[in-house]
């Protein structure tokens, strides 16, 4: 995976993750909380694709730089 | 200060210490603010919101757990005539509630506090309707939808039964038709 799509894809995590606070919290003032688990578990991969997604953008950063 | 003093990913391509003269240039912010610690925060802020969640998830596990279908007396029919309202607390003493007999004979209940910002909703006998002073919310008197104002969520809808002209509570729900 290059260092552009991981830019690429923590942004869209953060959009993701916007959208799905905002569902959540919708959904549990709305006290619909099997809504509430599905979008906190979406919320809760979607932060999990974005640090493994910078891991492997500081990997290739880093790792470009010594060699230089 | 020489490449060879600087962390790997601080060096400059050249070796040559005129390349690295950076007299003009706050070389502690350059450090500090740059496209990395950009992403960096970028990603820190999408971990911050995806984790953000999850204590939401957690009360609402706890929250299904909970029974609130009471039966709970309310009021006798003979207290309320037709465009009245009274205040009672369903289904916990923490959660204020209306009980309206409409201009049209219908009896209807609603927890009153306002999906805006909370404050107590009253029932407009004029125009038949359930009115939110605090922001001038309207919420319609047949189903606790809102119809003008802020709240952009429908009042939670408490089900009644009358049983020898006695009305009673026997349960609600927070997103309805």
């Amino acid at each position: 995976m290059s260092k552009k799509k991981c830019w690429i894809i923590i942004f869209i995590t953060i959009a993701l993750n916007v959208v799905m606070v905002q569902w959540t919290v919708e959904s549990y003032l709305g006290r619909e909380y099997e809504k509430v688990l599905i979008f906190s578990a979406i919320g809760v991969v979607g932060a999990f694709i974005a640090f493994f997604a910078y891991l492997n953008w500081r990997k290739r950063e880093y790792t470009q730089s010594s060699k230089d | 200060m020489t490449n060879n003093n600087k962390k790997g990913r601080n060096r400059k391509e050249s070796p040559s210490d005129m390349v690295n003269l950076m007299g003009n240039v706050e070389q502690k912010d350059d450090l500090t603010y740059n496209r990395r610690a950009f992403l960096k925060s970028a990603a820190g802020v999408s971990i911050a919101l995806g984790l953000s969640t999850v204590p939401f998830s957690v009360r609402a596990m706890m929250g299904m757990a909970e029974d609130e279908n009471e039966r709970v007396e309310i009021a006798h029919m003979d207290q309320l005539p037709k465009g009245e309202s009274l205040t009672f607390n369903y289904p916990t003493d923490n959660d204020p509630a209306l009980l309206v007999h409409t201009m049209s004979g219908e009896l209807v209940a609603y927890n009153s506090a306002c999906t805006h910002l909370m404050c107590p909703v009253f029932y407009k006998k004029e125009t038949d309707t359930l009115l939110c002073p605090c922001h001038k919310g309207y919420f319609d008197v047949n189903n606790g939808h809102p119809l003008e104002g802020p709240p952009q969520r429908e009042l939670p809808m408490i089900h009644l039964e009358v049983d020898a002209n006695t009305i009673y509570a026997v349960g609600r729900s927070y997103r309805h038709e």
